[in-house]
């Protein structure tokens, strides 16, 4: 698995110029490609998964599709106060949906290769292999998601976590 | 035994090996194909059949003009013949006679349609019959060409067998399992270690074969095994899967395909099965695979001499040829004229009368329309209709109403079908189980028009074909104990199916000895199951004989009590959500009722409320529940919490403790116990109020998720929102491992990410 990850991060560091709809969480700005975004809901009633990671807020009802809900906030391990949970974007990845929980959809811009940097490391503590890059666009910065990345860890972990409850 | 079928067959086949020459092609195939029929039909005994078997393929390579000299050729046959014949006389013995066929005898035709095969050979030596084995090759005269030919024709089709309704299934399958190996032996030319691609044909031809076999389709079940035969060998390591063998199994999915296209045609004509182009040699290049000979590729029969193969086939009379189609030559109008009329008589049997639709798309729709089902009625509840301002837009509504209502009940519909082609195949397992049993046993089916969910069907056919095998080889008594208990000799097995509230009842019903209490409970006690029956019902003292290891058979036959017990058929058919009860009158009989829901798609749950979330546990894992008196209550070692209900003792799960749900009722005092689980094992678990029964629509949470502990899917609820449904056992387990606090989990948890 580990050779496919190497190779779809080569294949998108070659193409990242694309169209984003791009989104705030905990008062940054992110990027999604759009071809990975099936749609835009509003905020409804999730219900909790016991025994899931916190960053698993739960299901939803997706017309008569029952699908997962992740808190990326949580996942980074954002500041969560003044949380406006305000939709949720359903992204959909080799046919699996997910939803994930947003404050804020902001818009739909393209990026040039020419605008985008990669991420700069931080050293420990901060996860900056979820990001495809960092756009700027008019003196603003977007962090650009790599989305399969992100739901992918997080489906290991959630696993893995669940396994060794199981156990 | 000695039938004179089998005797002078092999004699038949002596007497004419002298009259024939290696010119003789015609006859000669012929010959062969008599002779592998009688290999494979189990016609000679066991020990006989390798030496027929020998003689078939030494006269292909005769045949084929591959023979390197064609004089030796000859006598090998007939000193293969001799052989199987002297066998055949040795065994000659009522002992050591093939029971099955000989038991069989005055149904014969019923029970393997293909025999009709060899009852031709029978008729035209029946007046040859008296003459001893020995004398007859000393009178060759009475076995002329003409009859013989025909007769031995007739040995190389294959008649279609009496279930006739079944075959188009099994067409319709087998054409699938066809289409599926094809690409698999392809992928599996392509990397040749790809195990699930072998496996895939390997089913395949697996499936196939028992179903043949099973349908009496005997030439099938034979080619199956062969090719499974095969390429076991590749999957046991045994010979690489080289270029040759991939020739050959490619091939032989080709010539199951052109068997299963010869019995749709046979249905459509006379019945009369053809026999495919090259299917002796296939076979006998199957058979012969050598890898280090064959690995870079494989030679057949047929090709070495199509001219040969060619001549055979205008040789045949008209009447046949009408049924041979793949031999090409033209029917006659007599003959074409017959087969419409067989058609007409027969029925539509086309196997295209179905569509099949790949199930995800079907549940999809039934999503979409159980989807429609609340949309709808959210409009129709619209507060604007209460003002009754709207009175037509309301009637409208309504309306639509009524179609959505229509729409939801054909699309649970489409997923059901009739027992009947379950209770038919059980019909042949009690016929072959009584003679195997030496019992004589009348199986009567009832409401086999009763419609069940396809997957159930599926998962319920081993359980029934167990029980059955049960009931007849346990429960009917032998007939000389029937006689002195009062009984009529003939014991009866009834299996009946019936609706009752919203599930599907399948009663299997024997007159035999019953089951007595006090032997079970014995034996349970030997085994260590329970300490006394004090407090068990008969239900729960019948259900013992669901327990692993546990078998009450005396001795141990080869049709039940080895291993695969009814501990399987009760996991089988908890799987499926079914219930079993017993009840049984000592000398009377025994009656098994499962109880099933209709489909798996639609789970009667319990909702119930914990804290501020709901849970959904099914109905079938629900015992009781209720409110517990303090004196109920007590703890164990300081913490393990148990309520004592009616002398039972039963440890307390507190749900919200386990799913870290906040804000619930704490003491078991004000909430409510749920007795679940089975038997011997129930837990109650606290739960804080039941919010009402409900049907809900199963769906599993996203492949993104995974496997969730204790929960089994989700399900939409009527307000929109998704109920989790709880897997009761999964969740007992997970109680009992799980001694861990949420504050000890959290820390694991943050290991977890850590490492």
């Amino acid at each position: 698995m580990s050779a496919q990850t190497e190779s779809s991060t080569a294949v998108s560091t070659t193409s990242r110029a694309g169209k984003y709809l791009t989104f705030f969480l905990a008062g940054e700005e992110y990027g999604l490609e759009i071809l990975k975004v099936s749609e835009i809901i509003g905020m409804q009633p999730i219900t909790r998964v016991p025994r899931m990671p916190e960053f698993v807020r739960g299901v939803i009802n997706l017309r008569g599709k029952v699908i997962p809900i992740t808190d990326l906030r949580k996942k980074f391990q954002m500041d969560l106060d003044g949380n406006e949970d305000s939709c949720i974007i359903v992204v959909q990845m080799k046919g699996i949906q997910t939803g994930i929980v947003v404050d804020r959809v902001s818009e739909v811009v393209a990026i040039a290769e020419a605008d985008i940097e990669d991420a700069p490391s931080f050293g420990a503590g901060i996860h900056t292999e979820f990001l495809l890059g960092i756009g700027k666009q008019n003196g603003r910065v977007k962090l650009l998601l790599d989305i399969d990345k992100v739901l992918k860890t997080s489906e290991i972990e959630a696993l893995e976590i669940a396994q060794s409850h199981a156990a | 035994m000695r039938t004179p079928v089998q005797q002078l067959t092999l004699d038949d086949a002596a007497t004419l090996l002298l009259q024939l020459e290696a010119s003789d092609t015609a006859d000669l195939t012929k010959l062969r194909d008599a002779l592998t029929d009688l290999a494979f039909e189990n016609r000679v005994p066991m020990r006989a059949q390798p030496f027929v078997a020998r003689a078939a393929r030494v006269l292909g390579t005769i045949i084929a003009g591959s023979a390197p000299d064609s004089a030796a050729a000859f006598t090998e046959v007939s000193e293969s013949i001799e052989e199987a014949m002297r066998i055949c006389d040795s065994s000659a013995s009522p002992a050591a006679a093939p029971a099955p066929q000989s038991t069989a005898a005055p149904t014969v035709t019923k029970v393997a349609p293909t025999q009709a095969s060899l009852a031709a050979p029978s008729v035209v030596a029946a007046p040859v019959a008296p003459v001893p084995a020995a004398s007859a090759p000393v009178e060759p005269a009475p076995v002329t060409a003409e009859p013989v030919r025909s007769a031995q024709h007739d040995a190389g089709s294959d008649q279609v067998p009496d279930d006739a309704d079944l075959l188009p299934d099994f067409i319709t399958e087998s054409r699938e399992y066809v289409a599926a190996s094809e690409a698999a032996l392809l992928s599996l030319e392509e990397n040749p270690t790809d195990e699930e691609a072998l496996n895939t044909v390997f089913r395949a031809f697996h499936t196939v074969k028992g179903t043949s076999a099973f349908l009496g389709l005997s030439r099938i079940a034979a080619f199956a095994h062969e090719a499974e035969s095969l390429l076991s060998r590749v999957r046991e390591k045994e010979i690489a899967y080289a270029r040759g063998c991939a020739d050959l199994s490619l091939r032989a999915v080709d010539m199951l395909g052109a068997l299963l296209e010869a019995v749709v045609t046979a249905l459509a004509s006379d019945g009369k099965i053809p026999l495919p182009a090259g299917y002796h040699e296939l076979l006998d290049a199957i058979a012969a695979y050598d890898p280090a000979l064959h690995a870079n590729g494989v030679t057949l029969a047929t090709e070495a001499d199509d001219a040969v193969t060619d001549a055979v086939r205008p040789d045949i009379s008209p009447a046949n040829s009408a049924s041979n189609a793949s031999a090409g030559a033209a029917p006659s109008s007599a003959a074409a004229t017959a087969a419409t009329a067989a058609r007409q008589a027969r029925g539509d049997t086309s196997a295209d009368a179905t569509i099949r639709v790949r199930t995800d798309r079907l549940d999809r729709l039934i999503d979409m329309v159980g989807e429609l089902v609340i949309a709808q009625s959210m409009i129709a509840g619209d507060e604007l209709f209460g003002t009754g301002k709207s009175h037509e837009l309301l009637r409208k509504v309504t309306h639509s109403g009524k179609i959505v209502r229509e729409l939801q009940d054909l699309s649970m519909s489409m997923r059901m079908v009739p027992l009947r082609a379950t209770f038919q195949k059980l019909a042949r397992v009690v016929r072959d189980t009584a003679v195997k049993a030496g019992k004589t046993v009348q199986f009567v089916t009832e409401g086999d028009d009763v419609e069940i969910d396809r997957t159930l069907v599926d998962i319920l056919g081993d359980p029934l074909v167990h029980m059955v095998r049960n009931a007849v080889d346990h429960g009917v008594e032998p007939p000389h104990d029937r006689a002195a208990a009062g009984k009529s000799n003939t014991g009866t097995v009834r299996l009946s199916a019936y609706y009752a509230s919203g599930n599907v009842v399948v009663e299997l019903i024997d007159d035999g000895r019953g089951l007595y209490r006090e032997k079970l409970v014995k034996k349970a006690i030997e085994k260590g199951l329970i300490e006394s029956d004090k407090g068990m019902t008969d239900n729960d003292v019948f259900s013992l004989i669901f327990a692993p290891g546990f078998s009450t058979a005396e001795k141990i036959t080869d049709i039940s009590g080895r291993g695969v017990g009814m501990d399987v058929v009760r996991r089988n058919l908890e799987s499926i959500r079914g219930r079993i009860d017993i009840t049984s009158v000592p000398g009377k009989g025994t009656t098994f009722a499962i109880r099933l829901p209709l489909t798996l798609a639609v789970t009667d749950g319990m909702l119930v409320r914990v804290g501020q979330e709901r849970f959904i546990v099914p109905l079938t894992h629900i015992h009781m529940s209720f409110r517990p008196e303090p004196s109920m209550l007590s703890t164990v070692v300081g913490h393990g919490e148990v309520v004592l209900l009616r002398g039972e003792l039963m440890p307390i799960v507190r749900l919200h403790r386990l799913f870290d749900v906040p804000d619930a009722v704490q003491s078991p005092l004000e909430g409510l116990l749920m007795i679940v689980g089975d038997g011997n094992r129930r837990t109650a678990l606290l739960v804080d109020e039941l919010l009402g029964q409900q049907q809900v629509v199963a769906k599993t949470l996203g492949a993104a998720l995974g496997k969730v502990p204790g929960v089994s899917g989700g399900a939409i609820l009527g307000d929109g929102r998704v109920g989790l449904i709880l897997d009761v056992n999964e969740t007992v387990a997970l109680a009992q491992s799980d001694e861990v606090t949420p504050l000890q989990r959290d820390r694991d948890r943050h290991q977890d990410v850590a490492a």
